[in-house]
């Protein structure tokens, strides 16, 4: 270990952006084994592990980068799947540079470790060399719903399954893996990633009902009665409309919507045909993670072209540099500090651009990011035809929470206790359905921890 | 808590003289008496110079003064009879005395009130003076002399039974030959005082005499030595488990002198309670006397010579050394004992030589034992032999014969006794010897039961990666960094040990620790089986015993050790009859203990068990165990109670154990061994991960030298040498378990914040146990850890990554608001350490901030703690140095010297440290500070050495510290000039003559304990003593002492504060305390505990940009703070803003909290425990947190400038006076003749200190100061001596000569000079720099330790000589003791050996010896030659001559030693090597 003394920072290596664009496969090419040995004994081992402390999941990072460099793959393999329902996911698609590698130590010039490519090299490896996270030897007689089979689903599945209680899962789409599945382009995390995770799963004796939605197809009052406890992972999929004037034309969509549509197409399950970007300039309107997906999809579904605007600046951009960087490369262009006021319409209501106003940043708020001010008289159109709005996401109010009495909060979340134990006995909630939008690693830890309350209080 | 404000050790000057052929004299006395007043200087002296601690004589009964006392009453002695010398309180004592004489057959014959002068006597040995009674005893009836002895014993034994409970009756001696006269009175007043003593009739033949240091002010009339039989200097370090064995031991004794209700009526008080370590070494001699067993063999039975791993050693004497290890452990530590029965006297040295003895044999027949030189003048004329006594020597004194029996003689008679070597060889059976196979096999275990079982007894996987593996690669105890931050086990919500609730003592001050790697010759592991039989009688049946090297068992081992037990085995013997227990239970755990130990105590009554295995391999679902360390102390106090302790070896086959620690806990409260089955099962799942085939012998013998040298380690910290010594020895402080558990299972041990139950500990265990069993399933079964690491929702840790975080942002914002965060992190960290169970309790009104005293004032008692520059990076050091300067506060050089362009300028360390390893402690370097700090020992490793690896030995460090860079430093674990606290008192007085303006500090770590340390220290005249955390960091220790040793700093501090209080010291000095300080919160709580001023090492790191990364040890520290790579140090982002940031932020939020609790000051406060109470909680309520809030009567706080030592020094500041003109214009050379005497210490020094203060370390000019001394120099002679200053002394020197020493030169020669002759004390030129030390005779032990840069020319030295050596010249042109260069990095030493026996004398670990006659060394051999030529010059030494004028033959006879790993290169002799 120690090596980052003399070993640089690598990182895992990915296609030319020319290449890229022109598939939806992943960019990103697992580490050689030698590699992941090599780039994990750069690690310190440190007394503090910062790392583990920011990742929200708390993974055993320095212990398993010492083993991946120990070349001890089996007990890599166990460590990182012990705390993580899905290391290789989060491996390709948590914001490592703002988390585990944000804070690591060497982070300050000596490069961090590339946590994430160790991360999925692990259980990637694993997989190839035939291991298996292991579950229960024995089922119990205990069952629980799960409503969603999103990433906090499918982390509660896998911790209740681990403990041997079985699970029938819920889930509107046809597909299982929600987000993960649907939300998330295949370039950063290949569909058959979240299929292997979902068949080890069934494998396991999980049940999934696609294509099930609660309130609809199944009534709530039938999981309660049919099930010792229900955890509700619904997610927060209510893309958050633009209220400038304009926001409504046909080509102008939200983020979720038209990464949705893509992704049902290229699943080549019924879409709505009239979501296209080929030949158009598409403008995307945010900085986060969601809006890097659309771009970067935009690019690969064959826009004229594609342009970013963002009302701060890029060191300012919510979401992973990474993600930034390789939407640079793939050849996205991008606007700073730039607000949009309306957008704009010729007379059919066809979008013909969008008319932003130039930002600056001012004073810290609380939480201590700098405010954003806009500056007068630096008003400027941008042509666009299609524009999407990547500007958050909140939960869906389903109607079956209201009508089981289960309490919600000011932004339609739903309030949970410290056991992710709703206002109603017996029913659980986590992940974005609860906390609004936030990240993969987050969802699947509410769906580990309410696992662990509902095994405890089932096993009890 | 209480009682250990007042209790003490103590140590001493000694000696005895003696007439040879025993003829009585007047003279006798008087020269005794005037020795032992030359000797003052070694025990304390209160300011009217009357009041010491004790000093005292035991004579040969003065029989002709007493047949004319007796006449004045009108009575004619007997031809048989004895004297009592009784100290009384009331007459009723005394008439128990004649009840019990009565008794016995014994008649009284006159009673006299001994003539005294309470004039002599202080203040508080007048109020404590007792009546002093002589009782003149004969028999009542015609009976043998012996019969007579053995009854005058019988009655004292029984009086002191009778009066035990009255603690001022005291007998100092009863005897036909010996009497005693003794007291708490001063050696120049004994004579005043002792009226008796004036008389020219009073004559004697002998005189063992003593003065007493005592670490209190409460010294008592009966703890003034000597003793009956023995006078003693040092400190027994293994007291307890000697006075528990001697218990143990007494099971099996009969004797041929008492009848059986006689000796029943002795045994209940052989060691008397409450008397010193001393004093019962007394006893128990005197009990083996007085059964007739012979005084060599009782001396070297209890002070052996290290025989086990001395090499070369006479196969009869070890034999007989083996033979007496059946029957006896060694009482061990420092110590010069002088001891008599009358006809013979004696004097050992402890198997270390950690005490001086020295002794003249005059031609007028007169021998001479004491701890210095020149306490008698005796002219050249008169004198026959001049020598001292080497480690473990003897020599002795057969007074009817007239014959001094020197080591060889006595060695020679006692090995020749009995044909021990045949009884050891045929029956004494050597474990190792009988197994069959050779491939080591361990107990299989399925892994669902081990992995359960590692649970269950906590192997998580950060023990494995951090603990196991290390010791698996290296064979060593795991090596880590920074210090411990999490809380006490008893404070802990999390899985942990049991063991953990222990900490281990260790040495300080008082008593050294040794050298367990570098000294391995003194230390042994061994360890023996089956009953110790009856130690008054002789004879093959003792040496019936199994042995192993070690107490810890691989499989094979244990599997003989139960075919012995087992009687369906061939092998069996009755005397190792074994059983195995099961430790195991299911609830209940005091019950549970309880009935085992019954069941167990039974059996080995009645069906002879001898080997008992106390086994938890059957922990299972079910079952739990009771922990291993409560089982066997429970067991061994109840085996003693019932007399069956020493028929039985205990062995336990535990889950327990996985490093040395954990080890040590069984064996001091009695294992005799131990099998760990689980951690060698744990091992074989590692090594055989690749390989299931694979051989486990190597990786066994790896782990169990891991274990065997940490054990060394733990003892060797405690001065202790041999496991024999140390099984039973309780030395382990408790914190946190309940008072009823320490008493009935850690015997001997004490425990602080009592708490925890039986009840308690259940509850714990059977959590652990079901989160180990019902743990549900995972994918990784171990659990993770999270003690020596930072693990998220495992053990707290303070300095974890949010703390960290918000350190780095105070420091670097200022901002007030960014120090609230760390506030809410740090104050709110609920009930983790001692001060969270304490909140304020102010009456008064909290005030306006303003009338707050000011931040500046409060800076001044901030320093940041030491940390050498070495450990950390120059950036980081000069940065601390700057910011404490910029704000007032002071910072510390550590032990590394600095550069002296520093020195004067803003980077300067107000404090210099000096440690063990005196790492360019020049004469500039002491004179720079303000503080000159002691580091007697470190927090995070108190009792240990360190080591600063080559590779970290850059350019500037190897001149800061005067070595070439890329030289391993070693420091050593004690500092050689401080074995005992008047070697204490004496490095503080060196330190007050070379810079008269600085403070002296101590810093202590806080053990139980310390109070008594603190106080001693006080009166060796320290001006401030700091108080050490356990949790202090470290550049590198082994993980075992970082977590296992010392205490928290509150428990320290509370106990030092008011111990100094309690012996009315405490406004005699400044305290100081740190340990993981970091708000105002913690500076307010450690101030009103009673401490002045506050020091940050780990903070103050953190703040500097330190992310607790606990690599230091490894030179990649990323942060480039602990590490000297300058690639690394181009990260470093400390900034002298972030450390003043951080302090001044600090010191508002402290007067924030003055303010609230209505105070204008810190001064106010100190010390003022009424503003504490404990909180209102109902875990806190388990403890006794209460007692911990003392508040007595007394000063708080210091009130003088200066701890003024007794000696003035006036001799030398006149002779300052006459140097000054060469000091002002050191072209005026100038030549002083003046006699000189063992009063006269550090001389030179002094003058040094004003010569440093001008010129530096440069100095004067070769010889501008010439001083011409004749006489004996006191210790210290020429210590930290400057360059230009040559010291030429006719006479001789003591211990400590040239100490220090940066230049100039020191010349002792006399006209008795060569080989044979000693000339100079122990520990000669230790941490010397420079300069050139002549002597023309022999030197004492541990010459040249961590010598850097003198050039030394002696003629012989004692044991362990150029020991950790880094650089100089050392030319012996004699004998030197064993263990050679042990440790020596770096330097070259020339020795003359015509004998050819130096190669056995060299520890070849390091250094090698190779021949100089060849013509590729013929460097080597003219340089050689230059300085010999030099040496005749100055000295005229005969020696050197003969070796010149035959230079060609001669040169066949020398060796060369260097390091290793210089050998290639070329000696640099421009540089002095």
């Amino acid at each position: 270990m120690l090596k980052f003394f003399d070993l640089e920072r690598i990182d895992a290596k990915k296609r030319s952006g020319g290449e890229r664009v022109k598939d939806f496969k992943e960019i990103y090419e697992v580490f050689p084994v030698n590699k992941a040995a090599e780039q994990s004994e750069r690690c310190i081992q440190c007394g503090d592990p910062y790392c583990h402390n920011k990742c929200p999941l708390h993974n055993l990072i320095p212990q398993w980068l010492k083993s991946t460099a120990g070349k001890d793959l089996e007990l890599a393999f166990a460590l990182s799947n012990q705390p993580s329902p899905f290391p290789e996911v989060l491996g390709k698609i948590c914001p490592h540079d703002r988390l585990c590698e944000g804070d690591c130590t060497l982070n300050d010039g000596h490069g961090a470790i590339t946590i994430g490519s160790i991360e999925t090299f692990i259980t990637e490896e694993g997989f190839k060399q035939g291991m298996k996270p292991k579950f229960a030897d024995k089922m119990t007689d205990k069952k629980v719903a799960i409503v969603g089979a999103g990433p906090a689903g499918l982390s509660a599945a896998t911790f209740l399954l681990r403990e041997g209680i079985n699970v029938e899962i819920y889930d509107k789409q046809v597909r299982a893996g929600g987000l993960l599945t649907y939300g998330i382009p295949g370039f950063k995390l290949d569909k058959s990633v979240i299929e292997r995770r979902v068949d080890l799963l069934k494998e396991a004796g999980a049940i999934f009902h696609q294509e099930t939605e609660v309130g609809k197809d199944v009534s709530f009052d039938e999981l309660q009665e049919k099930f010792d406890a229900v955890f509700i992972g619904v997610g927060a999929t209510q893309g958050r409309a633009s209220t400038i004037a304009g926001a409504d034309a046909k080509e102008s969509y939200l983020a979720m919507e038209f990464l949705t549509n893509i992704q049902k197409k290229l699943f080549g399950e019924s879409y709505d045909e009239s979501i296209n970007v080929k030949d158009k300039k598409v403008v995307v309107v945010g900085g986060g993670d969601t809006a890097m997906d659309c771009v970067r999809t935009s690019l690969r579904e064959k826009a004229r072209s594609v342009e970013c605007l963002y009302r701060r600046d890029a060191n300012n951009m919510p979401g992973s540099k990474k993600e930034y960087i390789n939407a640079k490369e793939e050849g996205v262009d991008f606007e700073f500090y730039a607000s949009p006021k309306s957008v704009a319409l010729d007379r059919e209501g066809n979008v013909i651009g969008i008319d932003m106003i130039k930002t600056e940043l001012g004073e810290p708020d609380e939480s201590g990011r700098q405010r954003v001010q806009e500056v007068a008289g630096t008003e400027f159109r941008v042509e666009a035809d299609v524009v999407i709005f990547a500007l958050g996401f909140a939960p869906v109010k389903y109607p079956f929470l209201a009508d089981n009495g289960i309490e919600l909060d000011r932004w339609d979340g739903i309030v949970v206790n410290e056991n992710y134990e709703t206002s109603k006995s017996g029913i659980y909630a986590g992940g974005d359905c609860h906390r609004g939008a936030d990240l993969v690693v987050t969802a699947a830890l509410d769906g580990r921890e309410a696992a662990k309350a509902i095994v405890s209080k089932l096993l009890a | 808590m209480q009682d250990l404000f007042t209790s003490f050790k103590d140590n001493c000057g000694f000696g005895l003289l003696a007439s040879i052929d025993n003829k009585p004299s007047h003279k006798n006395l008087e020269d005794a008496i005037t020795s032992l007043s030359r000797m003052m200087h070694r025990g304390a002296v209160a300011a009217d110079g009357k009041s010491g601690d004790g000093s005292g004589l035991l004579l040969s009964m003065p029989k002709s003064f007493m047949v004319k006392e007796a006449k004045k009453q009108g009575i004619v002695l007997p031809k048989q009879y004895a004297v009592a010398m009784i100290f009384s309180t009331n007459s009723s004592e005394l008439d128990v005395f004649e009840k019990y004489c009565k008794r016995n057959d014994l008649t009284i014959i006159m009673t006299r009130d001994v003539p005294i002068d309470t004039n002599a006597l202080g203040e508080y040995a007048l109020n404590a003076l007792p009546a002093i009674t002589q009782v003149f005893v004969a028999p009542d009836s015609i009976m043998s002399f012996s019969r007579f002895e053995a009854l005058i014993y019988l009655t004292r034994k029984e009086t002191e039974f009778k009066l035990k409970d009255n603690a001022d009756f005291y007998i100092p001696s009863f005897s036909t030959n010996t009497i005693s006269y003794k007291g708490l009175v001063m050696p120049t007043h004994i004579k005043e005082f002792y009226k008796d003593l004036q008389n020219k009739d009073f004559k004697i033949s002998f005189c063992l005499f003593h003065q007493r240091f005592s670490t209190n002010t409460l010294p008592q009339w009966k703890l003034a030595q000597p003793f009956r039989n023995i006078a003693h200097n040092g400190e027994i370090n293994s007291v307890e488990a000697n006075r528990f064995n001697v218990m143990a031991k007494a099971g099996a004794i009969t004797s041929e002198v008492f009848t059986k209700p006689e000796l029943d009526r002795i045994l209940r008080i052989i060691i008397q309670d409450g008397m010193s370590d001393s004093a019962s070494l007394d006893n128990f001699f005197e009990f083996l006397q007085v059964n007739g067993v012979d005084f060599f063999k009782t001396a070297r039975s209890l002070l052996p010579a290290p025989w086990q791993n001395a090499p070369h050693m006479d196969p009869e004497l070890r034999a007989f050394y083996e033979y007496r290890s059946t029957c006896f452990e060694p009482w061990d530590g420092p110590a010069a004992v002088s001891m008599t029965d009358g006809r013979f006297i004696g004097c050992v040295i402890d198997r270390n030589g950690l005490r001086p003895s020295k002794y003249i044999i005059t031609k007028d027949k007169k021998l001479l034992i004491t701890s210095e030189y020149g306490v008698l003048d005796i002219p050249a004329s008169n004198m026959l032999e001049r020598g001292r006594l080497q480690s473990g020597e003897m020599m002795g004194l057969d007074l009817k014969s007239g014959k001094v029996l020197k080591n060889e003689d006595i060695n020679n008679y006692l090995k020749s006794k009995e044909p021990y070597n045949d009884w050891l060889s045929e029956n004494m059976i050597y474990l190792q010897e009988q197994v069959d196979s050779i491939v080591t096999t361990i107990d299989e275990i399925k892994k669902e039961d081990l992995e359960s079982k590692q649970r269950y007894f906590n192997i998580t996987h950060e023990v494995i990666d951090q603990i196991i593996e290390p010791m698996l690669k290296d064979g060593k105890e795991a090596t880590g960094s920074m210090g411990d931050d999490t809380p006490l086990a008893a404070f802990s919500s999390k899985q942990r040990n049991f063991s953990d609730f222990f900490k281990q003592k260790f040495a300080q001050v008082t008593n050294p620790p040794i050298d367990p790697i570098r000294e391995k010759v003194v230390m042994s592991l061994n360890t023996g089986f089956g009953e110790t039989r009856n130690i008054l009688e002789d004879g093959a049946h003792h040496t019936h015993r199994l042995k192993a090297g070690s107490p810890i068992l691989s499989k094979e081992k244990i599997d003989v050790l139960l075919e012995y037990g087992d009687e369906r085995s061939p092998r069996f013997e009755a005397s190792y009859k074994a059983k195995s227990y099961d430790t195991t239970f299911t609830t209940d755990l005091k019950t549970s203990l309880e009935a085992l130990v019954t069941t167990i105590t039974s059996e080995v009554e009645n069906e002879g068990i001898r080997t008992i295995l106390l086994d938890d391999r059957a922990v299972n679902a079910e079952n739990k165990s009771i922990p291993m360390a409560m089982l066997v102390g429970r067991l061994n106090k109840v085996l003693l109670q019932k007399k069956l302790r020493h028929l039985v070896s205990i062995v336990t086959v535990t889950g327990e154990v996985y490093d040395a620690h954990m080890a040590a806990l069984m064996l001091g409260f009695g294992a005799t061994a131990i099998y760990p089955y689980l951690l060698f099962s744990t091992i074989a799942t590692i090594v055989r991960k690749d390989d299931p085939e694979i051989d486990l012998t190597e990786s066994i013998k790896k782990i169990r030298a891991a274990l065997n040298g940490g054990l060394m380690k733990i003892m060797s910290k405690m001065g202790i040498a041999t496991m024999a010594s140390y099984r039973n020895s309780a030395l382990f402080d408790v914190l946190g378990l309940s008072g009823d558990i320490v008493d009935e299972c850690f015997h001997g041990a004490r425990g602080l914040i009592r708490g925890l139950t039986y009840a308690d500990i259940e509850e714990r265990l059977t959590k652990y146990h079901a989160h180990a069993y019902n743990r549900g399933n995972s994918l990784y079964p171990l659990n993770i850890g999270g003690y020596y690491k930072y693990l998220d929702g495992e053990e707290y840790h303070d300095y974890a990554p949010s703390t960290v975080h918000a350190i780095h942002q105070a420091s670097k914002s200022g901002k007030k608001k960014d120090f609230e965060a760390l506030k809410n992190i740090i104050n709110k960290r609920d009930k983790k350490y001692i001060r969270d169970y304490f909140e304020f309790n102010s009456k008064k009104e909290s005030i306006s901030i303003d009338e707050v005293e000011s931040k500046e004032k409060i800076f001044k008692r901030f320093a940041t703690a030491a940390m050498s520059l070495g450990s950390i990076s120059p950036e980081a050091h000069e940065c601390m140095a700057e910011a404490m300067n910029t704000i007032g506060g002071m910072s510390n050089s550590g032990e590394g010297g600095e550069d002296s362009i520093r020195f004067g300028t803003i980077k300067n360390s107000r404090i210099k440290q000096i440690a063990s390893g005196r790492f360019g402690v020049t004469p500039a370097y002491l004179r720079s500070a303000d503080e000159l700090q002691i580091k007697v020992a470190q927090g995070a490793k108190p009792g240990e050495g360190g080591q600063l690896p080559g590779h970290k030995v850059t350019k500037l460090i190897g001149r800061l510290r005067h070595t070439t860079p890329g030289v391993t430093l070693i420091s050593p674990p004690p500092h050689h000039d401080i074995y005992s606290i008047e070697d204490l008192a004496q490095l503080i007085y060196d330190m007050k003559q070379i810079n008269p303006k600085a403070q002296v500090a101590v810093k202590l770590v806080s053990t139980i304990g310390v109070g008594t340390i603190a106080a001693g220290v006080a009166k060796a005249y320290a001006d401030k003593i700091i108080i050490s955390g356990a949790d202090g960091g470290t550049g590198a220790a082994q993980l075992g002492s970082i977590k296992f040793a010392g205490n928290p700093w509150e428990l320290g501090l509370i106990e030092a504060h008011n111990a100094l209080k309690a012996n009315g010291l405490r406004g005699q000095v400044k305290v100081e305390t740190d340990g993981g300080l970091k708000t105002g919160l913690d500076v307010v709580k450690a101030a009103i505990l009673g401490a002045e001023s506050y020091a940050f090492g780990t903070g103050a790191l953190t703040i500097l940009g330190c992310k607790i990364l606990r690599i230091c040890h490894l030179n990649r520290c990323s942060v480039g703070i602990a590490t000297q790579e300058e690639k690394l140090r181009d990260y470093y982002e400390g900034t002298v803003e972030r450390l003043i940031n951080y302090f001044t932020l600090l010191a508002d939020d402290v007067r924030e909290i003055l303010a609230e609790l209505g105070y204008n000051s810190m001064e106010e406060i100190i010390g003022q425990t009424h503003l504490l109470k404990v909180i209102d909680d109902e875990f806190a309520k388990k403890f006794d947190f209460e007692s911990l809030l003392v508040d007595l009567e007394g000063d708080n706080t210091n009130n003088v400038e200066f701890n003024e030592p007794y000696d003035k020094n006036e001799f030398e500041q006149e002779i300052v006076k006459e140097v000054m003109p060469t000091i002002k214009n050191p072209n005026d050379s100038i030549v002083l003749n003046k006699k000189i005497s063992n009063l006269n210490r550090s001389f030179g020094t002094r003058i040094s200190g004003e010569i440093a203060q001008y010129y530096g370390d440069k100095g004067l000019p070769e010889c501008a100061i010439r001083l011409n001394l004749t006489g004996t120099a006191g210790q210290s002679l020429g210590a930290f001596l400057s360059n230009g200053v040559s010291i030429y002394v006719n006479g001789a020197g003591n211990d400590y000569v040239g100490k220090g020493m940066s230049g100039g030169r020191i010349v002792i020669t006399n006209e008795l000079a060569g080989e044979k002759y000693s000339l100079a004390g122990n520990t000669c030129l230790y941490g010397a720099t420079g300069g050139k030390l002549y002597v023309t005779g022999q030197v004492g032990e541990r010459f040249a330790v961590r010598n850097s840069g003198c050039t030394a020319i002696v003629e012989g030295t004692g044991d362990h000589p150029c020991e950790y050596m880094t650089g100089g010249v050392v030319i012996i042109l004699g004998k030197t003791g064993m263990n050679f260069g042990a440790g020596m990095t770096g330097g070259v030493a020339f020795v003359y050996d015509t004998e050819h026996e130096f190669i056995e004398k060299i520890n070849p670990e390091l250094v090698e010896a190779r021949r100089i006659d060849t013509d590729d060394t013929d460097t080597e051999r003219y340089y050689l030659k230059k300085l010999l030529k030099d040496y005749y010059k100055e000295t005229n030494s005969a020696k050197a001559k003969d070796i010149l004028d035959n230079f060609r033959v001669e040169i066949r006879n020398f060796w060369i030693v260097r390091p290793k790993d210089m050998m290639s290169r070329p000696l640099k002799i421009e540089e002095g090597e």
